[in-house]
Parts: C-alpha cells; structure tokens; sequence
C-alpha cells in the first residue's frame, strides 16, 4: 500500500501509475477465440494469432480458410470474423473523462459480426465500419457484414 | 413509381434475392441483427449510390446499393452464413462494483463477499482480461479523492489472487470524485460513491 503522508511517496505512486497507463496505452483489446489458420499483422511482420493476446491500433487480423478471429476492445465492443477475413481497427480513442471518443474498422473482405460497446453507446457518431464499397455508421447496435473477396 | 424505374427495382430485388439465396453467391452486404436483450439499434450504410438506413431485425443492404433498396432475411440465413463469425464471438462482459467504508480503502462486509464472486467469474475465463476503475464521494479534495480511487482500485487488484492476471491484462484507473454513481453536491458523503467497478472480459 502506497504511503501519501510522505511527499516522495506520492510522487512515486502518481509515476508508476503513469507508467502502468503509458504501458498499456496503445493496447486496445484482446484476441479471446482463435480458430484455424490465423495471423496477426504488424507492417511487416506477422505472427499466428493466440488467444489472450494484446491487439493494437492499425494491426491487421487475417483468416485462412475455415478459421475464425474473436476480440474484445476495451470499450467492449466484441468484433468476430469468419474464414477469408482481413480487418483492422485504424482508430481506436477511449478516454471518456477527457472526452475523446472513436472507432474505425475496416473490413477489406471477409465477414464480420460486430456487438457494439461503450463507445458506440456514449458517442454513436464517431463509429464507423469502412468496406470498400461503403461506410457502415452505427447508432448503438449489432449486425453483420460480408465483403466479396472481389468487389465488383 | 414509373414504370422504368419499378422494372429495375423489380429486377434488382430478383437478383438480390437470388444472390441471397444461393450459398456461396458473392456479394457485399449489411444486415442489422436484433440486440441480445431483444431491443433493435439502427445501422447506416452509405455507398457511392446513395444511404440506406436498417431499423428492422434481419433487414439488409448491399454495400453498393441504392437509396432505397433494402432487403428481408431471416434468422436462419443469417446463422448459416454468419456461423463461423457467430461462433467466434467472445463472451459477454461481466460486471462487478464493490463498495468501500468511508475514507479508506477498506471494503464493507457485504463486498468483501462479493469479491469471491469476481473471482470466480475469472477464473471461468481461458483469456480473462479486467479493468478496475476507483471512485470516491464527494467528502474532501478532488485531488486527493483521485488519490483514494486509485488506492481502493490497487486494493481491489491486491485481494484478486488469481494467477491468470498479469500486469498487462489488468488496467487500473481511478475517476476520483468525477464520476458519481449517485450525484451530489461537493463535500457530501454518500456511501454508493464509495466504489470500485470491475469489469472482466
């Protein structure tokens, strides 16, 4: 237990919970049900996906055939996809005490079915679901999409 | 409607509906699902070729389609072309709020009861991962009210001994007085304030 009655002390306690909140602060969500032959991309690199994994911004989720992808975000919006599938969330803010909300998936192809969470509740004008044919907005929901590997 | 347009819209809706029908049937499309308390949301999707707004369960849009242009499926469709991303979904959330004696980072009785239960739930989890997030009443300075929500979250992390919980699946923040569960005047005691909300994913 921290000691506030000493200065120096409670300077210490305000740093490691800066550094607790920096640590995790481009963390998002987590990968919770894994399925097949799946992948997470980062740039260049990719690596299988596991369960328990930390997802971050601009990371790319992809399945091959018969595989399947679940994830929570922090917010708890719940994202799964089906086989074939590519998605990335590109902006993700959750900081509802310094008013700063958002969220941006991109669905490049595949399918998606998706459980609305707290963003979408307090601020349901800054979610959106891109495809390439079209911008999904959401007004507090659940639904699903599929993306043509090919669209026409 | 004239003429012409009702024998595209006539046409359009054969071929949607033959697409949707057909397994295997390339297509893009959106389809709102009704919400798991049986409530409906709405869903908007917005194409080169116009806006479609989806307000009814099962009611759906291609992603290219124009202003007007929604179509009917069922449940049962939906479960067989959605059933990998159906099934893949995680499980729901869980929440938890525990409440504290005054001034302190001492939990009451009845929530130190309750704290088996948040354990449990953990424990029910391959991948748990949980936020703690502190808050006081209004009784003192906000600052150092920010302080006490933080502590009581600490404690909070402190008493769930679970080996599951890492320092990278656990995310502890404290609201101080900002976020009151009952609203009150500033310098008011109010027990319910008092908390620590728990959610675990």
């Amino acid at each position: 237990m921290f000691n506030y009655t000493k200065p120096w002390a409670l300077g210490l306690a305000l740093c490691l919970a800066a550094g607790a909140a920096i640590a995790q602060e481009d963390t998002i969500g987590f990968i919770k049900t894994v399925k097949g032959n799946a992948t997470v991309v980062s740039g260049e690199q990719s690596v299988p996906a596991v369960p328990g994994a930390a997802l971050k911004k601009g990371q790319v989720l992809k399945t091959g055939r018969d595989a399947s992808i679940g994830v929570m975000l922090k917010d708890n919006t719940m994202l799964s996809t089906g086989a074939h599938t590519e998605l990335a969330v590109d902006d993700y803010q959750y900081a509802p005490g310094q008013e700063r909300l958002g969220l941006v998936i991109r669905l490049a192809k595949g399918s998606l079915h998706y459980i609305s969470g707290v963003i979408a509740k307090l601020r349901p004008e800054s979610v959106s679901i891109k495809t390439p044919t079209s911008l999904i907005g959401v007004r507090g929901t659940e639904f699903v999409v599929s993306v043509d590997g090919d669209p026409s | 409607m004239n003429r012409l347009v009702s024998h595209r819209f006539g046409h359009w809706l054969r071929s949607a509906a033959l697409c949707l029908t057909l397994a295997g049937c390339a297509s893009s499309y959106v389809v709102l699902l009704p919400n798991a308390d049986g409530t409906v949301g709405k869903v908007q999707v917005t194409s080169a070729n116009g806006t479609n707004l989806l307000e009814r369960p099962f009611q759906g849009a291609l992603t290219s389609a124009n202003a007007g242009q929604t179509f009917e499926t069922t449940r049962e469709r939906i479960q067989t072309d959605f059933a990998d991303a159906l099934a893949a979904s995680p499980r729901k959330p869980v929440r938890f709020v525990l409440y504290f004696e005054a001034g302190g980072a001492t939990l009451t009785p009845e929530s130190q009861q309750e704290l088996a239960k948040v354990v449990d739930e953990i424990a029910t989890r391959k991948v748990p991962d949980i936020s703690i997030t502190g808050h006081t009443d209004t009784e003192g300075d906000a600052n150092a009210n920010l302080q006490l929500g933080l502590e009581r979250a600490h404690q909070v992390r402190t008493l769930l001994a679970s080996p599951q919980l890492t320092a990278e699946n656990v995310a502890i923040e404290s609201h101080g007085e900002k976020n009151l569960l009952v609203p009150t005047a500033d310098n008011v005691a109010e027990p319910r304030n008092r908390r620590v909300e728990i959610t675990v994913r």
